[in-house]
């Protein structure tokens, strides 16, 4: 009995514990008594957890130890110039951000001020000084029995407080953006955000996370999310992971009744990159729609998760994710619908559409429903296909290389997804990520016409 | 005043099987600059096969003959680099391409053939005019440029897409694979116009059909009927109106007009 749960988690690598002794006296808050207790329980409870392995069903198509289970150190202050950060900077002239490089906040390029009265944007540190105790409560809430989200706890460095007063719209879009730059012993950085909208209130947040080193990093993040009754939340998220960097984020949700969270994540590039959701549905009427796109090459791994939990009747989800893998890349996705009991009147879908590209590329997806409530709609599907050859013949024919072809057809596929990014600057850089990434000699000229046509 | 004449597309004894099963059958073919020339032919006689083939289609395994397109061995050529030499089919059945806007893929066609040619890409302002000049021509609206390509169509306006993107284009050998067919009366004429703007001393056409009803617009200076993946006969515009009247079997026999 033993030996078989043992194989379920690895012993974390010692290297943990001591950059932990290491760390905790620096770490935001750490002069809070409530605050520094959180995070020794948060590393107790990883330390008791251990590094999940392929046993473990939630990690079943992904080994996370190899990326995740070795000496990892933060990184030291690194400067980056303008040059290097201004394609990443979204949201428009209006727009309010909190930039992060390896986990520290960079005032120069973070912009917060003039918000509307009993609107919150600070930084982690920031509210680990104005509001230790709720950060403490905050942080303690979350107990998901998952070891990345304990050691987060532990070690959250950088992230966000957001909140936003009932009723409350805030025009401008807020972005937070966190840039790895790796470094020759990988490097590790813990954001931790918590965002809280009123009833009826609403914000489009722009997540991105960013790899600008040719180093190992791992970034492992989780965010919070609580959506008031008739909150509507718009979340774009980018992923641009460098080669040897990887990304592993968790949302916990909770929607209100008449709630509506939209979430558009893009996933190019990455060594692994683990998108992890836990969503539930408190009240009725509530809208819950994720889209996700992700095309790994050579050696990368996407790997989705997404628990939706029906709590209340009345309510709407949808998923829709699509892969692109080529050759050696990997992808996954499991979703799984809640209907719990009561919750009646449901429309719940799901739907993950593959393109597998290469003789030695991976696709795996794993539909799950369990219904306990009998007047509800669900339904989930999966397809697995190659590219239409007719419809390369077709471009061929009209003087398109084989391939600018197969790059129009891959673009084509993806962008029925980047699409749906809420901000126009979030899609220009998808779009511009995707054609850079497509190759085929597509240029400038695709991103114009598709976000000339969006304009 | 003697005109001269240029071979475009010479087809010698040309033989292709499909999946093992031999469909042209040792068929021979050629085609002057600025002529227009008919193929007819009952269903299966291999038209449509002939069509791909010459446009490199995959699937077809040509096992005998040789295909000429100027000086240039066009079966050695991948599908692009016949489109770069001047070739177009105009397809019977269309691909819808969602996700592709259509005003996008006709600029990347029309520069991946002038790049070809070692000419510039197309100005953004003359592609905007050369395009709703023939697209007003051919009755395609502004909503129809904007759409994805072909998606969701009806099968007029794809029909008039293809001749929009021939229009464009501007090849040398036109190949139009019953074109006509799913077409009302008052489509045939606007595509058939489209056709006969474009025919000039320079270019050569090869008009695919199963009616001689598109022949009444486009009005061929060669007629050929086909059967069993031959040429069988060979005249001028008089022979579609033979046909017209006496069938296939007719003029062909019962044998092979089945």
């Amino acid at each position: 009995m033993l030996a078989v749960k043992r194989t379920r988690r690895l012993d974390p690598d010692p290297a943990f514990a001591t950059a932990f002794r290491e760390l905790a006296p620096r770490l935001p808050g750490s002069a809070s008594e409530p605050l520094a207790r959180i995070r020794e329980e948060g590393f107790a409870r990883f330390l008791a957890l251990g590094i999940p392995t392929q046993r473990d069903e939630a990690w079943k198509f992904i080994n996370v130890a190899r990326i995740a289970n070795r000496p990892m150190r933060p990184a030291a202050p690194t400067e980056l110039p303008l040059d290097r950060m201004l394609p990443y900077l979204l949201g428009g002239p209006r727009a309010r951000r909190l930039v992060f490089v390896d986990g520290r906040l960079q005032p120069q390029w973070s912009h917060t001020g003039g918000l509307p009265e009993g609107v919150i944007v600070e930084s982690l540190a920031r509210a680990a000084e104005t509001r230790p105790l709720a950060l403490a409560e905050a942080l303690g809430e979350l107990d998901d029995g998952r070891s990345f989200t304990a050691l987060n706890t532990a070690f959250a460095d950088g992230g966000a407080w957001i909140e936003l007063p009932a009723g409350l719209a805030l025009e401008a879009p807020l972005q937070l953006l966190f840039v790895t730059t790796g470094g020759e012993v990988p490097v590790m950085s813990h954001p931790r955000c918590i965002l809280r909208l009123g009833d009826g209130a609403s914000l489009t947040l722009l997540e991105t996370h960013v790899g600008l080193g040719e180093g190992a990093a791992l970034t492992n993040a989780v965010l919070q999310i609580t959506l008031g009754s008739g909150a509507r939340l718009e979340h774009d998220r980018i992923e641009l992971p460098a080669a040897q960097g990887s990304l592993l984020a968790k949302i916990d949700g909770a929607l209100g009744a008449g709630a509506r969270y939209r979430q558009t994540t893009v996933v190019l590039g990455g060594a692994l990159v683990r998108n992890e959701h836990e969503l539930r549905i408190d009240g009725s009427g509530a809208e819950c729609l994720l889209s996700g796109v992700a095309v790994p090459e050579a050696g990368e791994q996407s790997d989705t998760l997404v628990r939706i939990h029906h709590r209340a009747g009345g309510s709407h989800s949808d998923q829709y994710f699509k892969h692109v893998v080529e050759d050696r890349g990997h992808a996954a996705f499991a979703g799984k619908i809640i209907v719990h009991p009561g919750a009646q009147k449901t429309n719940a879908y799901q739907k993950c559409d593959n393109l597998l590209l290469g003789d030695d590329g991976e696709v795996d997806t794993k539909p799950e429903l369990e219904i306990y409530a009998d007047d509800v709609k669900c339904s989930h599907g999966a397809t697995c296909g190659e590219l239409d050859t007719v419809a390369l013949f077709y471009l061929r024919s009209r003087g398109l290389a084989l391939e600018a072809a197969r790059a129009i057809l891959i673009h084509a596929f993806a962008a029925e997804v980047i699409a749906r990014l809420a901000d126009p600057t979030a899609r220009a850089l998808a779009e511009t990520k995707l054609v850079e990434r497509l190759g085929g000699g597509l240029g400038s000229a695709l991103v114009e016409t598709v976000l000339g046509e969006a304009a | 005043m003697t005109k001269e004449l240029r071979t475009m597309l010479t087809i010698e004894n040309l033989q292709v099987s499909v999946e093992g099963k031999p469909i042209l059958k040792g068929l021979s073919l050629r085609v002057e600059a600025g002529q227009v020339h008919a193929i007819m032919g009952p269903n299966g006689s291999g038209k449509s096969t002939l069509a791909h083939v010459l446009a490199g289609r995959e699937g077809y395994e040509v096992t005998g003959g040789s295909v000429r397109f100027g000086d240039e061995d066009l079966l050695a050529l991948e599908p692009e680099e016949r489109a770069h030499a001047g070739l177009f089919l105009a397809m019977q059945y269309p691909v819808e391409i969602p996700g592709v806007a259509n005003m996008y893929f006709l600029r990347q066609a029309i520069n991946a053939i002038r790049k070809a040619r070692g000419q510039d890409e197309i100005p953004a302002a003359e592609f905007m005019r050369k395009v709703r000049e023939q697209a007003r021509l051919l009755g395609i609206g502004e909503e129809l440029l904007k759409r994805d390509l072909n998606a969701g169509f009806s099968g007029g306006e794809k029909k008039r897409n293809e001749i929009l993107q021939m229009a464009l284009l501007e090849p040398r050998l036109c190949i139009l694979d019953e074109t006509d067919s799913g077409l009302d009366i008052d489509a045939l004429r606007t595509v058939a116009d489209g056709v006969n703007r474009l025919r000039s001393p320079e270019r050569a056409f090869l008009v695919i059909t199963h009616y001689q009803r598109l022949l009444d617009y486009i009005v061929p200076d060669v007629v050929h009927v086909m059967a069993d993946g031959r040429i069988q006969r060979t005249g001028g515009p008089e022979l579609a109106r033979e046909l017209e009247e006496r069938g296939y079997e007719g003029l062909l026999g019962t044998k092979l007009a089945a």
